[in-house]
């Protein structure tokens, strides 16, 4: 029997939490439980293993994926907050992918960049493809700059990466053809796993409150707001008899 | 004698140019172009309590209920409609990006 077929056998033997049982535990992880946490992270192995496993697709080894996995599932035991209402396993979710990602963008290069450069490349690479669609010509960093609200600077560092990375394609598939690329694979620095989540929750808080502004309210919104571009004049006119 | 002091705002007001769109004039002026007959107060006002209703539902969905007169506070603070400004142009940006794909 392998290492992984062993820890996969003793990894089943935890039962799965229900979510009162999770918050019980987080409750006490707040106030400094050591077992509270090991049993958090031992019930919640299979959920690290299920998603280290999808990435071992890309050619990685399937031990150290695991390995990286668990950590991002410490770094989510460490921070959840059970008063935001999310089950554990939707949050430790995005720490063991940006763990697993990790790993997989700093073994993926001969050349060792820090995964801030490599963000930062991302984003100066998707507008440099953007641009290029649009304008048909390659523009200036300056003009990067521009669009991006980035320094000069960063903007030639991640330059530089693209440069350096072209040795091996940022658009290269990891595993076959139809696998995902690198650049889909490039964690964004902009935003930790906490901040995605908890944005995409006010955002989805915006929408639904969005829904109950009368015609007038919405439009006087988007004007004052100037998000205008996708207005069309025709859906918002007063027709006689309205209102 | 000295006048009475007022309430003084610590964080100012928004104003169009940190919000990025049209002055209460302006709006006022384009609404009549649509055909919904009002001036800039009116325009304020119709902005303060599309607001106020944002408020309202960012607050209960984190288990906090606020009386009217907090609400509204929190309405006309810059901070808040500069942050729902953010917000409300990713949820645009996010939308046109699902629409080209």
């Amino acid at each position: 029997m392998t290492g992984v077929e062993n820890y996969i056998k003793r990894m089943s033997k935890n039962s799965l939490l229900t979510k009162q049982q999770e918050i019980e535990l987080a409750k006490k992880i707040e106030k400094g439980d050591i077992q509270a946490k090991k049993l958090m992270i031992e019930s919640n192995l299979r959920l690290a293993f299920s998603i280290a496993k999808k990435y071992s697709r890309h050619g990685f080894d399937i031990e150290d994926l695991i390995q990286e996995a668990n950590l991002g599932l410490i770094k989510a035991v460490e921070r959840y907050d059970w008063r935001k209402g999310f089950k554990f396993s939707t949050y430790a979710c995005w720490w063991i992918k940006q763990a697993a990602t990790k790993h997989i963008t700093n073994n993926s290069t001969s050349v060792k960049i820090p995964t801030h450069l490599l963000g930062y490349a991302r984003k100066v690479y998707q507008a440099q493809r953007d641009y290029i669609e649009t304008f048909k010509q390659e523009p200036e960093p300056e003009e990067i700059a521009d669009i991006l609200g980035m320094s000069l600077k960063d903007v030639k560092e991640a330059f530089n990466v693209i440069t350096a990375k072209k040795t091996v394609s940022i658009d290269k598939s990891i595993a076959d053809e139809n696998s995902r690329s690198i650049l889909d694979i490039l964690p964004d620095p902009s935003q930790s796993p906490d901040t995605a989540l908890y944005d995409k929750e006010i955002k989805q808080e915006i929408v639904k409150a969005f829904k109950n502004l009368s015609k007038r309210e919405e439009l006087i919104l988007r004007l004052r707001f100037g998000i205008t571009d996708t207005l069309n004049k025709e859906d918002y006119e007063l027709k006689q008899g309205e209102e | 004698m000295p006048m009475p002091k007022g309430y003084k705002k610590e964080t100012g007001y928004g104003s169009s140019k940190t919000l990025g769109g049209l002055s209460y004039h302006d709006i006022a002026k384009t609404m009549n172009d649509l055909n919904y007959k009002m001036n800039h107060s009116t325009a304020r006002n119709v902005f303060v309590s599309g607001l106020m209703k944002i408020a309202e539902n960012l607050t209960l969905s984190h288990g906090e209920r606020y009386d009217k007169t907090k609400i509204k506070k929190i309405a006309i603070d810059p901070r808040f409609q500069e942050a729902v400004a953010e917000f409300m142009r990713e949820i645009e940006y996010e939308k046109s990006q699902t629409f080209n794909k």
